[in-house]
């Protein structure tokens, strides 16, 4: 039995932040979570649907994350609490609706759960989510622990349910991802029967009357935050220099003043809720000192605000110094750490400290080159990505324009860097590489004359895809999409989409088929298997001479570590070392050196490939591509 | 430059236009291949030292060397490169003749030499549907004909060479423009033959060539010329009419100027010096000839038995070479060698170019050369 779904007060458990998120929700009587994956979210509606069918609730993986924020108000208009969680990313696709919603309110109470990736470790942005926080008068909860995101969650349920509003949950890659021990409570074993009170319409007009609305229930909600348990003060009576901080901050700083030993001349204020500001409790403790540093990640949120609340309040507070990421004393981008910490707050207190000896980074360098291999980031072995850019690239050496390749997000997004031999050449949000294709295959008319490409996965097709392809159709844009179809979400952890026949919660449901699909827009469209690479090749030549509209070819191959899972290797693949000619002419290590399956390693000592058996999963793509046929492929 | 392999081959020959497209350097590796009428690049290979820069006619030619690796002597017959004898000659058969491009003289010897197992396979250039030449091997006498006939487009015959499969101990006879023969001759000579074909090779028949032309832009000017019909034979008359003659599949025949198709012409042509394939062992071509007739340029001992016995058998008919058009000849080819060098010192690559020749050298080709034309 899964330990989110049991019921035992009391029990103190080792947590992952997203489970300790999930099991917040739960014990909160969580009935609908939706969710389109996203990392470092995806584990908050990924543990919640393994527990769904033995606790009564709903579970979905939504098609995107718009979709998903409307199941879960959609459970609360009928009086159910719902929980939606997303990357940095979704919330952007998600604000159309979000924008409306605050405006009409919820009622069953609703948690929107946000995990932003600063330093953007698996994303194609870097984003500070809490912007929408004050952009739709949204409260936002920042958990620093495991444990506060657990009860933050929990909380957060009752929070909107007060305010009939929309809770944010701003969490981060290190809480998100972090373990922690949690005390579990009980949980909640009345569920609400749903009801829409179809005498109460939800609609944000006219917004003389929501908007107004809107601001009430934020004072409302300042009066709460004045109360919050979850912003504390910790520090000397008069310190020297005040630290406001949030999120995963709050431990590097505690950690930093420990290390220091200046816990006696630095006092922090830990906020949990960073919007609206918690007024009273900010002036109690912004009066004792005149040096501000705001600790915090991504952007200067609670930096600005708090000075805009100081110029305000200058009649009581007094002149201040700030000192952030306005100043320069902390990075104005990507994570932090205690090293940064500890480097500002030693600038700032005029300390020399040494956090560890001054030959440790070398050392740690040398040692790391001596036992760990240097790697790139690259396809898994047997991905098929691997071979179909492989095919791409060469089809685009043939037909020799200059093709431009315009990239999606997904595992195929490494199509950018040398594990797809560099052809996307651009890469933004999800669906924008048919979007972008739009614009380009209408400027044959202006004299363009490279062909335009774009690279889709199958999650992303349905995420956000077809709107753009169905444009394309109507408006006769000229280029052709692959849809690299791995029957499955893979880059954040295989959960299932309308391709694969299975639901969140495990039960089947009739495949929406991207062919057939595509075929009803009335687009050409082609299947192939990209690991028969010859033929990829020659259809990706051959449409690419066709000029005429939108072109669909489904490259359909499943996730290697999927089918990994399922069944043995398609081949077993071996190197005859007589024909291997190695770096010679005629060959100079083209499977290691350039197609780069980690499945093949050089020997230096022979001169000559093999194969990694423990990592090969035979699929026999660089047999078809050695020059020397000397990689031998056999039927299992 | 210390890199003799592919970066030094695309740093000095692919960008700067001076491909041939002979094939040489193509099915050797994985870097590169021929697609629909052009040399495409795959992925880029880092050897110091490669076979597709070693083979390559337009990377270092010396042709002093070159011609004592081959005839053990100096180059000194600036004209046309060393030979035995010249000769007019046809097929003696009037249905091989009608679907040769000239005088069915090249089908024929190739044949021949099959047949009496001179050589176990003929490596020619096919032409595909679309026009698009490549190399083909053939086998079976009977076959050649497939191969006969001009595009007039270069074509990477020699790939066909490089790709094989050949069976143990065959011996490859092979039809090429003079790039093609230059760059089998440097095979010949190189260090990195070892894994090359070139053993086998003991026949090279050489075609006079003034130059070969682009096939994209080529073709995309005839299609546009013929109104989306389709080509079915293309002829170059000789001088005074010098016209391009194109035959479509329902029988119209268009006039082209020569001036019209010259833009298509390969830069590499500008640069060559050798019109009459000197390092063949016979080579064979039309200047102002006698219409129905080619000339024959024999160069080596093999290229001479084959001759007189493919017309002891009665296949070829052959006649003496008049005075007059042998001279004609020797100007047509020293003028080509006189362009070409004026071409590479326009392009400032005289000096430190493709080619090594001594100064000496170069300046009895400049003067010796007047303008014919």
């Amino acid at each position: 039995m899964n330990i989110l779904s049991r019921d035992i007060p009391g029990k103190s458990t080792l947590l992952m932040g997203n489970e300790a998120i999930a099991r917040g929700a739960i014990e909160a009587g969580v009935q609908v979570c939706s969710a389109y994956p996203g990392n470092p979210s995806s584990e908050i509606i990924g543990s919640l649907s393994q527990v769904a069918e033995e606790l009564g609730i709903y579970v979905e993986w939504s098609v995107n994350e718009k979709v998903a924020v409307e199941v879960a108000a959609g459970a609360s208009y009928a009086g159910l609490r719902g929980l939606t969680a997303m990357k940095q990313n979704g919330i952007n696709v998600a604000s159309d609706f979000l924008l409306n919603l605050n405006l009409t309110g919820s009622k069953g109470g609703m948690v929107v759960v946000v995990c932003d990736d600063p330093s953007a470790l698996s994303s194609s942005n870097e984003e500070d989510s809490r912007i929408y926080a004050k952009l739709g008068d949204l409260p936002p909860l920042e958990p620093s622990t495991p444990k506060e995101a657990y009860e933050m969650t929990r909380w957060a349920f009752d929070l909107s349910e007060e305010l009939k509003l929309p809770c944010l949950l701003r969490s981060v890659t290190r809480l998100s991802h972090a373990r922690g021990n949690v005390e579990f409570g009980p949980l909640l074993k009345e569920r609400p029967r749903p009801r829409f009170d179809t005498s109460r319409p939800s609609i944000p007009l006219p917004t003389s009357i929501t908007h107004k609305a809107l601001h009430d229930k934020l004072k409302k909600c300042k009066a709460l935050f004045e109360k919050s348990g979850f912003n504390l003060y910790r520090g000397p009576e008069r310190p020297e220099l005040l630290v406001v901080t949030a999120g995963p901050g709050w431990l590097y700083v505690l950690e930093t003043l420990m290390n220091m030993g200046v816990e006696n001349r630095v006092g922090i204020v830990k906020l949990g809720t960073t919007w609206p500001l918690p007024r009273l409790f900010l002036l109690e403790h912004l009066k004792k000192v005149y040096h501000i540093l705001f600790v915090e990640e991504v952007d200067p949120f609670l930096e600005n605000n708090i000075k805009e609340f100081c110029a305000e309040e200058a009649g009581h507070l007094g002149l201040k110094t700030f000192l952030g990421k306005a100043s320069g004393d902390l990075p104005d981008i990507g994570e932090i750490n205690p090293d940064i910490v500890t480097e500002a707050i030693q600038k700032i207190l005029k300390i020399s400290y040494q956090p560890r000896p001054l030959q440790y980074v070398q050392k740690a360098t040398e040692a790391a080159s001596l036992y760990a291999p240097s790697r790139e980031l690259g396809f898994c072995a047997g991905c098929p990505h691997r071979a179909t850019f492989w095919s791409l690239k060469n089809a685009l050496a043939m037909d020799g324009r200059d093709g431009i390749v315009l990239g999606d997000i997904g595992c195929y997004a490494l199509g950018s860097q040398s594990a797809g031999f560099n052809q996307l050449k651009t890469v933004h949000a999800m669906g924008s590489g048919v979007g972008l294709a739009n614009g380009l295959g209408q400027l044959e008319r202006f004299g363009l004359g490279q062909p335009v490409l774009t690279v889709c996965g199958d999650s992303t097709f349905y995420h956000a895809a077809i709107p753009a392809l169905i444009n394309a159709q109507y408006n006769r844009s000229n280029f052709l999409m692959l849809i690299l179809d791995n029957s499955t979400t893979a880059m954040t952890g295989f959960q299932p989409h309308p391709g694969t026949g299975k639901t969140a919660m495990g039960s089947e449901s009739p495949v929406i088929d991207i062919e057939t699909l595509c075929k009803a827009l009335g687009v050409q469209v082609r299947v192939k298997n990209p690991f028969d690479v010859q033929d990829t090749i020659e259809t990706i030549y051959e449409l690419l001479q066709n000029r005429e509209g939108a072109k669909v070819l489904v490259l359909k191959q499943e996730c290697a570590l999927v089918r990994a899972k399922r069944q043995k290797a398609l081949y077993k693949v071996w190197v005859n070392r007589d024909r291997c000619a190695g770096k010679e002419c005629g060959c100079n290590r083209l499977c290691t050196r350039i197609f780069k399956c980690p499945g093949l390693v050089w020997d230096p000592v022979t001169g000559r490939g093999k194969i990694d058996e423990a990592i090969c999963t035979g699929c026999g793509t660089c047999a078809d591509i050695c020059p020397q046929s000397a990689i031998v492929k056999e039927t299992t | 430059m210390d890199n003799k392999g592919f970066q030094a081959l695309e740093a000095s020959v692919i960008k700067k236009d001076l491909c041939t497209f002979c094939g040489a350097c193509l099915s050797l590796c994985p870097y590169m291949q021929s697609w629909k009428g052009k040399w495409v690049k795959l992925d880029n290979c880092d050897l110091a030292e490669g076979r597709c820069f070693a083979y390559c006619p337009r990377t270092k030619v010396d042709l002093e060397n070159l011609h004592w690796e081959a005839f053990g002597q100096s180059y000194s017959n600036l004209e046309m490169g060393l030979f035995k004898k010249v000769k007019m000659a046809r097929a003696s058969s009037p249905a091989l003749r009608k679907k040769a491009q000239t005088a069915g003289v090249v089908s024929t010897l190739m044949g021949f030499a099959l047949k009496e197992r001179f050589i176990n396979g003929a490596v020619l250039t096919q032409r595909a549907s679309d026009h698009v030449p490549s190399g083909s091997v053939v086998r079976n006498p009977d076959k050649i004909l497939s191969c006969a006939g001009s595009s007039y487009v270069a074509g990477p015959t020699l790939e066909a060479l490089n790709r094989g499969p050949w069976e143990d101990k065959e011996r490859i006879g092979i039809v090429g423009t003079p790039c093609q023969v230059l760059a089998l001759r440097k095979m010949k000579g190189s260090p990195l033959k070892k894994t090359s074909q070139i053993d086998r090779v003991s026949l090279i028949i050489g075609l006079f060539c003034t130059w070969a032309l682009t096939y994209d832009a080529f073709m995309k000017y005839l299609k546009n010329k013929v109104n989306g019909g389709r080509i079915r034979k293309l002829d170059i008359t000789p001088p005074p009419e010098r016209l391009l003659k194109v035959t479509t599949n329902d029988d119209r025949i268009l006039d082209v100027s020569l001036d019209e198709i010259r833009p298509f012409i390969r830069t590499s042509c500008g640069v060559c010096l050798d019109m009459t394939s000197e390092f063949s062992d016979l080579s064979v071509g039309t200047v102002e000839g006698v219409e129905g007739w080619s000339t024959v340029i024999i160069r080596s001992d093999l290229g001479e038995e084959i001759f007189s016995r493919a017309e002891a058998a009665g296949r070829i008919e052959s006649r003496p070479l008049p005075e007059e058009n042998f001279k004609h000849l020797k100007e047509a080819s020293l003028l080509k060698k006189k362009r070409a060098l004026l071409k590479l010192k326009e392009r400032g690559e005289l000096e430190d170019g493709y080619l090594t020749l001594s100064s000496e050298l170069i300046g009895r080709i400049l003067s010796e050369v007047k303008e014919a034309e």
